[in-house]
């Protein structure tokens, strides 16, 4: 009924309107076939000797026909309503019940109508008939009956006395014949031989002449004779027929035998017929009570006949009209739910989340309109949610990009709920803080005991952009040391606190350790090179002042004790004044570290160059040098990695000058990527000295950070700082406690350096 | 009303015999009229009956040709004022009997009924004759008539195939 694929959608439609037409055409044909037949068949049933009646039976038969045609129609119509009701088809049943309702609005007054006619109709039919006048014509037909039997016995018997008289006069005489026929008032008296042929005749037309024979239309039947001749006489009527023709005058045949005198013959009778006119008034009115009496008859006898042809007629006709109502109701009810089933399909449609376009039907009407709404407001919400999913689509959209801006930036940042709980957690956060943030999320941020610190610095602070202080305090930002439990040295943090609109809060914090600690390496280049500058200056006049006193002043002084106080005294002043200056010079060497020039160079021909420097500590066993043969050349400059190395070799020989069994280990490796090409050369070195301690080790390469009791602290500074120059990145680590060492005794197993170079000179330089 | 308005059966096969230009019809049935008929006969329903012989050459190429036809009927209806049957021909001529199976009489058998011969009988063409004794039922008052419904009563029917010697080609 409705197109359910859409892609029919253009051609199932003027289908269904030429299948619609077809039913309508063709239901409207049968309606008014079967009223005309209703029409007729009435008209047939009440004129009697119509045209119809001629038709009656072939009329009835169509009748017939055409109601069991409808019928079938009725029933497929029904058959199919119910089948579509069985199986649930959407709309079947909102159909069956309208068919159901307009079938009964039709068929009530229908049947009300036909049992009252049948009623009438039996009951008028039976008022034709009555016993009193059937009775009456009984009698009346009898009446006549009897009178004309009592005339035609009469004249028998007078006939019988004639033939008598004639046998007696014995002779057949016209006389005694006339004289009978004026007797009797006959029309013709006739003496007839043994088969009928006539003896004798006399009549009133006034011939007395002996005819030798009777006209043929005449002629006596030789029943009446033979009649006669066994009981004597007998007599009928003759003329008497309906056949209506006025001229026709009825008349009584009396034959009578001539008794035999004499020998008897048999064969040779001679019978006396006599002709007497009936009255015709008598005649009339026997025929008329005979024709009543048939009339009267017949309608008793067709009464079955009649009442079978009214009621049947009535019941074609009901039958006719329920059938036509009932389709009509099939038709209407169709019509009139299909903007419903449709409404209604198009409804679910839309519960099932389908907002494609909804037919509409054409009709100017309540429900046609409904129905174009109906289809309109689908329409529009189709639009909408278009319009939401793109809106969800580019919020989805934005939403992924904050979350690539958020993974992607450096600073870590943490999202927390009102309730204080972290909402959301971004990659640099956990890789900052080093704690397993993201399974943090849902859980206020003290749910780990790293974190207590920092949870009990952040929450006052935000409490604080609560209270609402006041425009410009929309956030707040602080730099602190946290300490972790897994790191070595406090993190440096910038933290920075916000309010989110919906009252989330923002925790933005970086890692500025570094920055940091660059910027005191940068503020230290910079005081050592005022200091050296300030300093360095009155040092050369002290010098130079404290020898002149001396060698002026220790030739005046005569006491041998009080020039060597002066000598001594001098000697403090001049070589104190000279390891001034060499911290001033090393001070100065660290600011002032030139630019490097990097060049081709062979790492362990350098390392072993400096080696020669330490003849007594490879002698002793202490230094170690342990270099990988055919090591790829390196982009660097020689001075500065011999003072590189010279200082690290120093600060592990350093580290290990108390211990009996101190060793330093040099060695070079060099790393290879997948395909066998070198990635970069390490130069590590290792000795088994203390280790560093916890807090120096972040800041080890900031100036002036020493575990020496000796020493600036500048050397791991400045290898640093040439580190940095060749794009070497520097790494420091305490080596875990040698097993076969008490691990009481030390916090590890020494401490290790290690130096990476992935600048490679270019091969064709090597070869060089 | 009874299964079968009248019996009628042919009593043996129509006799046919060649008289110059005429064929002539014999033929013997044995009437009974139902119950029914009677008694509507008694009410004063006229009855119509019709004998009909139809003779046709058969042709397998169009339809048959006639070569004689011809229809008898009576009509019997009964009075009731003289207690007498009437039956009268299509002619006119009418008679009168006491009794119904004296009227039926006429009606039941014929002796020479005459069918003037359209054309003259070939030996090579072959003929059958159709020969049927019915009551007119279109006759009837039009209540019985749908009583009857389509128990027309056509009875007495014979077909049958001529012998040439029937038509007098053959001695």
């Amino acid at each position: 009924m409705t197109p359910q694929v859409p892609d029919q959608a253009e051609p199932a439609p003027a289908r269904n309107t030429a299948v619609r037409w077809a039913w309508m055409v063709s239901l409207l044909a049968v309606a008014t076939a079967s009223g005309a037949l209703a029409f007729l068949l009435s008209i047939g049933a009440t004129t009697p000797q119509g045209f119809f009646e001629r038709h009656q039976a072939w009329l009835y038969w169509v009748n017939l026909g055409v109601g069991v045609l409808l019928g079938l129609v009725v029933l497929v119509a029904a058959v199919r309503l119910m089948v579509r009701v069985r199986r649930g088809r959407f709309g079947a049943q909102l159909l069956g019940r309208l068919a159901l309702v307009l079938a009964a609005v039709s068929l009530l007054p229908g049947l009300l109508i036909y049992t009252v006619s049948y009623a009438f109709v039996n009951r008028s039919i039976e008022s034709w008939f009555d016993e009193r006048l059937a009775s009456a014509l009984e009698a009346g037909l009898n009446l006549g009956r009897v009178t004309l039997d009592s005339r035609v016995q009469e004249l028998a018997a007078q006939a019988r006395i004639g033939a008598q008289r004639v046998a007696d006069e014995g002779s057949s005489s016209a006389l005694t014949l006339e004289r009978l026929r004026e007797q009797w008032l006959a029309e013709r008296v006739a003496l007839l031989g043994p088969n009928g042929q006539v003896l004798a005749e006399v009549s009133d037309l006034g011939d007395t002449t002996v005819r030798p024979s009777l006209e043929q239309a005449q002629r006596v039947d030789l029943a009446l004779l033979r009649r006669a001749a066994r009981d004597g006489s007998t007599g009928r009527i003759e003329g008497l027929e309906d056949d209506g023709d006025p001229q026709r005058v009825a008349r009584i045949v009396a034959v009578a035998v001539l008794p035999s005198t004499g020998l008897k013959l048999t064969g040779d009778e001679r019978y006396l017929l006599v002709l007497q006119p009936l009255p015709s008034s008598l005649t009339a009115n026997a025929l008329a009570v005979q024709t009543a009496s048939l009339e009267y008859q017949r309608r008793v006898y067709e009464r079955d006949g009649l009442r079978r042809m009214y009621l049947g007629t009535l019941t074609l006709v009901l039958v006719l009209a329920v059938f036509v109502a009932l389709l009509l109701a099939i038709q209407l009810g169709n019509a009139l739910a299909k903007p419903l089933v449709l409404l209604a399909d198009g409804m679910r449609q839309v519960a099932g989340g389908d907002l494609t376009r909804k037919p509409v039907m054409a009709s100017r009407d309540e429900l046609g309109g409904l129905t174009r709404a109906f289809a309109d407001m689908t329409d529009q919400l189709g639009q909408a949610r278009e319009q939401a999913q793109a809106s969800m689509a580019a919020l989805e959209q934005a939403r992924a990009r904050l979350q690539t801006l958020l993974d992607n930036l450096t600073a870590g940042v943490i999202v927390f709920d009102r309730e204080q709980r972290v909402a959301s957690v971004n990659a640099s956060a956990t890789r900052i803080l080093r704690q397993p943030l993201a399974g943090l999320v849902g859980a206020p941020l003290d749910h780990l005991p790293a974190l207590v610190g920092l949870h009990e610095l952040i929450w006052p602070r935000f409490a604080t952009l609560s209270e609402g202080a006041g425009p410009g305090m929309e956030h707040w930002q602080l730099a602190q040391d946290l300490p972790l439990p897994n790191h070595p040295a406090p993190l440096t943090l910038l933290l920075r606190g916000a309010e989110l609109p919906d009252g989330q809060w923002l925790l933005v914090f970086d890692d500025i350790s570094e920055l940091v600690s660059a910027q005191r390496t940068e503020a230290w280049g910079e005081v050592a090179r005022r200091l050296a500058h300030e300093i360095k200056n009155p040092l050369t006049p002290i010098q130079l002042s404290a020898e002149r006193l001396e060698h002026r002043l220790a030739a005046k002084l005569a006491e041998d004790s009080d020039r060597a106080m002066l000598t001594r005294c001098v000697g403090t002043i001049v070589n104190q004044v000279q390891a001034m200056k060499q911290l001033v010079n090393e001070f100065r060497d660290y600011a002032r570290l030139p630019a490097a020039r990097l060049a081709p160079l062979d790492l362990n021909a350098l390392v072993q160059e400096v080696m020669t420097l330490y003849p007594d500590a490879i002698e002793q066993g202490r230094l170690l040098p342990q270099l990988e043969s055919g090591l790829s050349w390196i982009q660097g400059d020689a001075s500065q990695l011999r003072q590189v190395i010279h200082n690290l070799v120093q600060n592990g020989l350093d580290a290990v000058s108390d211990r009996p069994d101190g060793r330093v280990v040099v060695d070079t490796k060099q790393s290879r990527n997948d395909d066998g090409s070198v990635r970069a050369v390490r130069l590590t070195l290792t000795d088994n000295g203390p280790g560093f301690a916890d807090q120096v080790l972040s800041r080890a390469f900031e100036p002036y950070i020493t575990t020496k009791t000796k020493g600036t602290g500048l050397g791991l500074a400045v290898v640093k700082k040439i580190a940095d120059e060749h794009a070497a990145s520097i790494r420091l680590s305490n080596l875990p406690p040698a097993p076969e060492q008490p691990a009481s005794t030390t916090v590890s197993g020494g401490a290790r350096v290690s130096l990476t170079f992935s600048q490679l000179a270019p091969t064709g330089a090597v070869l060089l | 009303m009874g299964a079968a308005w009248a019996q009628a059966v042919l009593d043996g096969p129509v006799q046919v015999q060649r008289d110059d230009r005429t064929l002539e019809l014999a033929y013997n049935f044995k009437l009974e009229l139902s119950r029914a008929l009677s008694d509507a006969l008694q009410r004063g329903v006229p009855l119509h009956f019709v004998v009909e012989a139809r003779v046709r050459r058969v042709r397998w190429y169009w339809r048959d040709a006639t070569l004689a036809e011809g229809q008898r009927s009576w009509r019997l209806s009964y009075q009731p004022l003289t207690r007498q049957y009437r039956v009268a021909a299509t002619g006119g001529l009418s008679q009168s009997f006491d009794s119904l199976d004296d009227a039926l009489g006429l009606i039941r058998r014929a002796g020479r009924w005459p069918l003037d011969l359209r054309e003259e009988p070939a030996l090579d063409a072959q003929y059958e004759m159709d020969f049927s004794l019915r009551l007119d039922v279109s006759q009837l008052p039009g209540p019985v008539q749908i009583g009857l419904g389509s128990r027309a009563a056509l009875e007495g029917t014979q077909t049958r195939r001529l012998h040439p010697m029937e038509l007098g080609l053959a001695s």
